[in-house]
């Protein structure tokens, strides 16, 4: 069986200037994966040619056994669900039910699925209860979910999504993280740009660092946060409940809330602190 | 000495809506302090931004009642930078001096005073650059160099960090605290509670347009109702102390936490 997305020495040059270089990796179904790094890395690269914006100069990404070189990008929206930086001002339709339901129309969803698809994202999303408004009279991070929802409408094999909790507040991000966890219980595989570290400790696994354009780093999210200091070197600093885990120098690195708390526990009751 | 700006009993509507966005807003900001205001998007501190520097209701409309009292110039960053462009600079430089060439100082004061907010905010290398070519974060950071070079008596931040990367959010937050050493009163409305303990002297709660909790940031960050499921929550450090079931009050930060298992 192929790989839900593949990218086999993938070079990618803006005219003189080359933003990737040689890169290689996989994503299975139901994966859930963090790409990390510098402003300028190339993480926004690697979401358009997955996406079918850039073509590759080098290379080929795979979306299951199609090759994005030879689809367009409205055919790729068949598998692949995208969250840009800025989608809160991508909404265009009357309401935010009528934005959700664009995507799967335009796919060929039947109608009688697009409606219960359109409710299941619009629930996941946290959303029933505005899914009348204008998606512009909403506040901007629920603008932010509905862009989301349209996105989990599609119901695709994958998603990638480029910062999802920038500008979102607590009760938002939790919405977020629920909606993306449940989607990859579903077997949607998870691509996932971002800056926020806490996020993707408590809601991914594995962690892709992308530096001038190469992959330095693929692991386990729990290796790569451990590097602690380390991390600085690749513009990223260890998020609280990480820099606890090495700063009590916790078994295994936990670095997700309900494991750190276990570790914490114990070590409280080794020291005799309640 | 007055405070460079003071809130008494401030309520405000925007226009065309029946709720208050703010209720009865009484607050002192004074000089060489960081205000962080926290609270849940809708919870007013951005309008307590847009109240306390002036362009609501003067320039948006709406309906205020109670008193603004200010000592001094107020400058405001607002969390969308691209919107904040003056549209009328094709450098960087010509945009940070946009502010100060409005203030009608001489020529020197206002080129010392851009020299100074470039390099301050780390962005003299894109000097030359057109405003409208740069990345989020590098806007977010003009825009701050614009608003400093302004030299204000209060600085107004909204979510100022949002656009940035990690490295880039802590030397800004850093810029703030010297700031505020410098003298600058600094009212802050961030999401970022985990920057708080170190970063803020007091902090606001706001809620549903009034102040929930207003005071040291070390007591305002340590209230268990900062958890309930429509509050901002606390730092991720005091989450996981309460989710281990340990003792009341939880620590702040990771400092905290090894000195209370010792």
């Amino acid at each position: 069986m192929s790989e839900t997305l593949d990218l086999a020495t993938v070079t990618y040059a803006y005219g003189e200037h080359v933003a990737l270089r040689d890169v290689s990796f996989s994503l299975r179904a139901g994966e859930r994966v963090a790409l990390v790094g510098h402003t300028g890395a190339g993480k926004s690269t690697v979401m358009r040619l997955i996406t079918g914006l850039l073509r590759p100069t080098a290379g080929t990404v795979w979306v299951g056994d199609w090759d994005t070189s030879e689809r367009r990008p409205e055919e790729l929206a068949h598998r692949v669900g995208s969250l840009f930086q800025h989608a809160d001002q991508q909404l265009f339709a009357r309401t935010v039910r009528e934005d959700v339901a664009f995507g799967p129309r335009a796919t060929g969803v039947p109608a009688a699925d697009v409606a219960s698809r359109v409710t299941r994202a619009l629930a996941a999303a946290g959303l029933e209860a505005v899914a009348e408004e204008h998606p512009y009279d909403l506040p901007p991070p629920e603008r932010k979910l509905a862009a989301l929802a349209g996105a989990l409408a599609l119901e695709p094999s994958l998603l990638v999504l480029d910062e999802p909790t920038a500008g979102l507040d607590r009760p938002a991000r939790g919405r977020v993280a629920a909606a993306l966890t449940e989607r990859a219980a579903q077997g949607t595989a998870l691509l996932v740009i971002t800056h926020d570290l806490d996020f993707a400790a408590e809601t991914l696994d594995r962690g892709l660092v992308l530096d001038h354009g190469r992959i330095v780093h693929d692991a386990p999210l729990s290796d790569l946060l451990a590097l602690g200091d380390g991390l600085e070197a690749l513009g990223l600093i260890a998020p609280p409940l990480s820099r606890l885990s090495t700063a009590l120098a916790l078994p295994g690195h936990p670095i997700r809330a309900r494991e750190v708390a276990s570790a914490l526990a114990s070590v409280a009751a080794r020291n005799r602190v309640s | 000495m007055t405070a460079p700006l003071a809130l008494r009993g401030v309520t405000y509507r925007y226009p065309a809506n029946q709720t208050p966005a703010l209720r009865e807003v009484s607050l002192d900001v004074r000089r060489g302090e960081v205000m962080a205001l926290i609270g849940s998007v809708g919870a007013g501190a951005s309008t307590l931004l847009l109240v306390a520097g002036d362009l609501a209701p003067r320039v948006m409309g709406g309906e205020l009642t109670g008193t603004v009292e200010r000592d001094g110039r107020a400058a405001l960053l607002l969390p969308t930078p691209w919107t904040q462009l003056s549209g009328m600079a094709f450098s960087v430089h010509d945009e940070v001096a946009f502010g100060p060439a409005n203030l009608g100082w001489t020529r020197e004061r206002i080129s010392a005073s851009v020299e100074r907010a470039l390099t301050r905010v780390d962005v003299a290398h894109l000097r030359d650059r057109d405003p409208t070519t740069l990345s989020g974060g590098e806007l977010q950071r003009v825009i701050f160099a614009g608003i400093l070079a302004m030299e204000p008596d209060v600085l107004l931040l909204d979510e100022p960090t949002a656009e940035l990367d990690p490295l880039a959010a802590r030397s800004i937050w850093g810029l703030i605290r010297s700031l505020a050493q410098g003298g600058m009163a600094v009212v802050v409305a961030t999401s970022d509670l985990d920057a708080l303990p170190d970063m803020a002297d007091r902090v606001a709660w706001l809620e549903a347009g009034a102040i929930r909790a207003l005071g040291p940031a070390a007591d305002v960050l340590i209230d268990p109702a900062l958890e309930a499921p429509a509050a901002p929550g606390s730092t991720a450090i005091a989450r996981v102390w309460r989710v281990a079931g340990l003792r009341e009050p939880p620590p702040l930060t990771v400092s905290q936490t090894v000195e209370r298992l010792r």
